[in-house]
């Protein structure tokens, strides 16, 4: 990715976290977040991890936040924009927020630069090697093209079967906690 | 066995018990809980016959890469063992408690809101066993979660009590903060050392130019296992939570929950405190936060008049004993137990001490309709076994001699005097004096007080069975503690 667009992507992202906090109105504030995700995606995308940036905006963008703006609307949350916020909760989050930079900063700064190799025909090609031959991943690998769809669809239902499915049976046990808090109660 | 049978047996259980909870209309769902203390203690039995790949390396499924996230040793076995005994007295405790939850749920006189109570426990059993064999930070992390989200839902879980449901908010909202701080630690530490499988770690941090990003990565997620363990300075949920929540998610809380967050440091920090680099510092970090914790729990509890509240601060000043005896960072030997070794036996001690005091906590907030330490007065005249037993309990938690929980504290002492951590010792000896002051208020509320108007209580039969096992255990093992010293073998 040309470091101009890190960089534009990641200035996007920087306005759209300092909104969230900084607009008194949820819904704006809830639009805020939907600027940041559409940054992240840019970013993802710069990185050639095409299928996870169409992942970003599709379901954190597209449904999730337009979700949450349902919900706030739905609420209709008034409180918030008369709320006055105290100069000590300030001071205190700026102070753990400088803080959190300086030490993230001292840590950088002692970490050795390392790049990734770059993804051209060579190192696809080589990396075809690990996948069974004639199979769809490894001839698109060969072809030097990134079947990143597939790749993670492989990782996912083989390498990381198991915690795949121990996150069924937590989405499960978010289901049951909704209904069971939420449904109708008998009078 | 393939061990991992024993969590695909624990779903289905949970599964079944849903789908017949919703299915079989009765009036009482006791059964449900009883099915599920049944289905778990069959379990347990099954744990006994459970092996690893190492035990059977010519088999098919030992070659399965599902072993890459899922390991089987003896401290497996062990907390795996600890999660199904903790949840199957935290079911039982849930079925004495139904009146008060089916008061504060769908209608005060029917049991409808109470079936997903039962079933909800085996699911954080599930992630409680899961933890105890986590041996990749992605695996460990949703099991973690599955742990976490079935706590959001059962500390909130009285709806019609705003207690509960305030409990409930800041446990959501804190817990997630805890989750965030997890994973951007563990992204650090990948990043650091490009792996996430612990018994890759070890190798790739000698590796390293410079640790000083790798331990950025173990700050924060001792930050975020902090927060389940409920070391200070990420202590201050505990209170509200523990005190808003029905008791029996409070036992869980305390204890379940807490030996989940320990398994996973003591597996997560194995490969860095193997390695000359970065064991100083945790060393460090874990002397600092034991510190910190012993002192805030104890001194903090002094002035409690709720005794569940005291129960809250209780557990935190006992997760600082037990990262003292972390900190002392002692390898295990053949003839010396190591420091994993000796949080396992406290933990173990705590859980029987813990939830018996549950057990008699819930029925005086039952018949008495209240948790403060003077609901407790004048309980050594109309019950004096009661009161003989909840005095055995206590005593244990303080740490008097001749019971279990002694010999926890005596091994933590040896340990970290054998680490010459003398700033923790003395720390620990005066948050032990503190521990006999608030512990024996309650021993002297319930001889020495009057009881007025209070009425004896009755002891329904689950709960004086189980509180009989756990008081006897707690004086058995403080002469022999054997039994559980076996278990670690």
């Amino acid at each position: 990715m040309p470091s101009y667009l890190f960089w534009l992507f990641a200035t996007v992202m920087l306005i759209g976290g300092a909104a969230v906090i900084a607009f008194r109105n949820p819904v704006s504030s809830a639009l805020s977040v939907v600027t940041c995700f559409v940054g992240l995606a840019g970013l993802f995308i710069g990185l050639s991890a095409f299928f996870v940036g169409v992942i970003q905006i599709l379901v954190y963008t597209g449904a999730v936040m337009v979700l949450f703006l349902f919900i706030i609307m739905l609420l209709d949350l008034k409180d918030e924009e008369k709320r006055a916020k105290g100069i000590a909760p300030l001071a205190a989050g700026v102070g753990l927020v400088i803080a959190f930079v300086v030490q993230l900063i001292g840590v950088l700064s002692r970490t050795p630069n390392k790049s990734a190799p770059a993804l051209n025909q060579e190192t696809l090609a080589a990396a075809a090697g690990h996948f069974p031959v004639g199979e769809k991943i490894a001839t698109s690998l060969t072809a030097g093209r990134l079947p990143d769809v597939q790749l993670i669809g492989h990782t996912l239902f083989t390498q990381y079967n198991l915690p795949l499915q121990i996150l069924g049976v937590l989405l499960l046990v978010a289901t049951i906690g909704v209904v069971a808090l939420s449904k109708k109660q008998a009078e | 066995m393939p061990a991992y049978y024993l969590e695909a047996l624990t779903v289905t259980l949970g599964l079944v018990l849903l789908i017949a909870e919703a299915f079989v209309s009765t009036k009482s769902k006791a059964w449900v809980g009883i099915a599920a203390a049944v289905g778990l203690g069959g379990v347990l039995v099954l744990t006994c016959i459970a092996i690893g790949p190492d035990a059977k390396p010519d088999s098919a499924w030992a070659k399965w890469p599902l072993w890459n996230f899922y390991q089987f040793d003896s401290l497996a076995r062990f907390y795996k063992t600890f999660a199904l005994v903790c949840t199957i007295l935290v079911i039982l405790l849930s079925i004495d408690y139904r009146k008060i939850l089916a008061r504060f749920t769908d209608h005060p006189g029917s049991e409808n809101g109470t079936g997903e109570y039962y079933a909800l426990p085996v699911f954080a059993c599930v992630g409680m066993m899961l933890l105890a064999s986590a041996k990749d930070l992605a695996g460990a992390f949703v099991a973690l979660e599955l742990v976490t989200v079935t706590f959001y839902v059962m500390v909130a879980y009285m709806r019609r009590n705003v207690g509960s449901l305030e409990a409930g908010v800041k446990y959501l909202i804190l817990g997630a903060l805890s989750t965030g701080f997890l994973v951007y630690g563990i992204a650090w530490v990948y990043g650091a050392t490009g792996t996430m499988s612990l018994s890759n770690l070890q190798p790739s941090i000698s590796n390293l130019q410079s640790p000083t990003a790798l331990l950025f990565g173990i700050a924060l997620v001792m930050v975020g296992l902090g927060f389940k363990i409920g070391a200070v300075p990420m202590q201050v949920w505990i209170p509200d939570v523990y005190q808003g929540a029905p008791t029996p998610t409070t036992a869980f809380l305390s204890v379940g929950s807490k030996a989940a967050g320990f398994i996973l440091m003591i597996r997560f920090l194995e490969p860095f405190l193997a390695s000359d680099m970065t064991r100083g510092p945790v060393l460090k970090l874990l002397a600092i936060l034991s510190i910190a914790t012993l002192l805030f729990g104890n001194l903090a509890a002094i002035p409690q008049t709720n005794f569940k509240r005291l129960l809250a601060y209780s557990s935190i000043a006992h997760a600082g004993f037990l990262l003292l005896a972390l900190a002392s960072g002692a390898p295990e030997t053949g003839s010396s137990l190591g420091s994993s070794q000796v949080v396992s036996f406290y933990l173990a001690t705590y859980l029987i001490m813990t939830l018996g005091v549950f057990f008699v906590l819930a029925q005086v907030r039952i018949q008495r309709d209240g948790e403060n330490i003077t609901d407790f007065n004048g309980l050594g005249k109309t019950n004096p076994l009661l009161a003989l037993a909840l005095t055995v309990l206590l005593a244990a938690l303080a740490g008097v001699p001749l019971t279990a929980g002694f010999i926890g504290k005596f091994f933590v002492f040896s340990l970290a005097m054998e680490a010459k951590l003398w700033a923790g010792v003395g720390v620990a000896f005066i948050a032990a004096a503190a521990g006999f002051y608030y512990y024996l208020n309650v021993v002297r509320a319930m001889w020495w007080a009057d009881p007025g108007d209070r009425a004896a209580i009755t002891l329904p039969a689950i709960s004086k069975v189980c509180i009989a096992l756990l008081t006897v255990a707690t004086l058995v093992l403080g002469i022999w503690p054997q039994p559980i010293l076996a278990l670690l073998k």
